[in-house]
């Protein structure tokens, strides 16, 4: 699948069937993630990939974005100590922010070429995300992909196009 | 469903609710009305799973899930949705099913 297909194709899915989802193709999609860009290369981030039943009904707890059933969960997390030792003050802020944006778009345009389906979640609690996964207090979760074989595939949505761009300057 | 099966899925129905109040305190404003819609389809659910639901439960249960996920469209779409719902359910205010 070329990558302009993906991009257009991928949707937002939120129903899924029971299918789990294989560990070497978690593992693509792992090996996806790291391949997105990073701030400095900073490569700060960190995963807890959540396929076992009884943590991921833990998550879905402090997760009201996690919605429906989904197989597999990327948490992806960032090394915040070591992002500030790389970036600064904009590190922890920003440039970790933007670096799992980065890597959840990896995961969930390899996973559309691979005929499965994604959702980015913003909507979990950090702290106690982090607490139930056991981690370090540097670490902090930051957005989680959920993986799944699609129950039903969304339409696109519209998309605005001729609206949103200038060659050369605003409005120009 | 077991005593103990019912207040697992209640606890994580109460852990659902507590965590999206924390959060809604910074998401986006359409997010709390998702929130209380589909925390009413989880109930019904729930219920159902216990055998304690009817059909009205049901059928509006049916009705969020269809719709609730307006909320991600347009405002006008995700208010219609809410604005029928409101409907339907007073539609079944006095079918008890009795």
């Amino acid at each position: 699948m070329d990558v302009m297909t993906a991009i257009k194709g991928r949707r937002s899915v939120r129903s899924f069937t029971d299918q789990p989802v294989d560990q070497d193709m978690l593992l693509k999609l792992l090996e996806a993630a790291v391949w997105a860009p990073s701030a400095g290369n900073g490569q700060t981030w960190r995963f807890v990939i959540v396929t076992e039943e009884t943590m991921m009904k833990k998550l879905k707890m402090v997760s009201p974005g996690l919605l429906g059933d989904p197989p597999a969960v990327f948490v992806i997390a960032q090394d915040m100590a070591l992002s500030k030792q790389k970036g600064g003050q904009m590190g922890p802020e920003t440039l970790t922010k933007m670096d799992s944006a980065m890597a959840a778009q990896n995961i969930m345009l390899a996973a559309h070429a691979m005929g499965l389906g994604t959702c980015v979640i913003a909507s979990f609690h950090p702290g106690a995300a982090a607490k139930l996964l056991d981690m370090p207090e540097q670490i902090v979760p930051t957005l989680m992909v959920t993986v799944g074989h699609p129950a039903v595939k969304p339409p696109p949505p519209k998309r605005l196009f001729e609206e949103v761009y200038w060659f050369e300057a605003y409005n120009g | 469903m077991d005593d103990k099966g019912f207040e697992d899925k209640i606890f994580g129905l109460v852990s659902y609710v507590v965590v999206s109040a924390r959060n809604l305190l910074e998401e986006p404003a359409r997010y709390g009305p998702f929130r209380l819609v589909d925390t009413a389809s989880r109930l019904i659910n729930i219920l159902d799973e216990a055998g304690m639901s009817s059909d009205r439960l049901k059928a509006v249960r049916d009705k969020i899930e269809a719709g609730k996920y307006s909320a991600m469209g347009t405002e006008e779409e995700f208010e219609q949705f809410l604005e029928t719902t409101v409907f339907f359910v007073v539609d079944a205010i006095d079918n008890t099913g009795d």
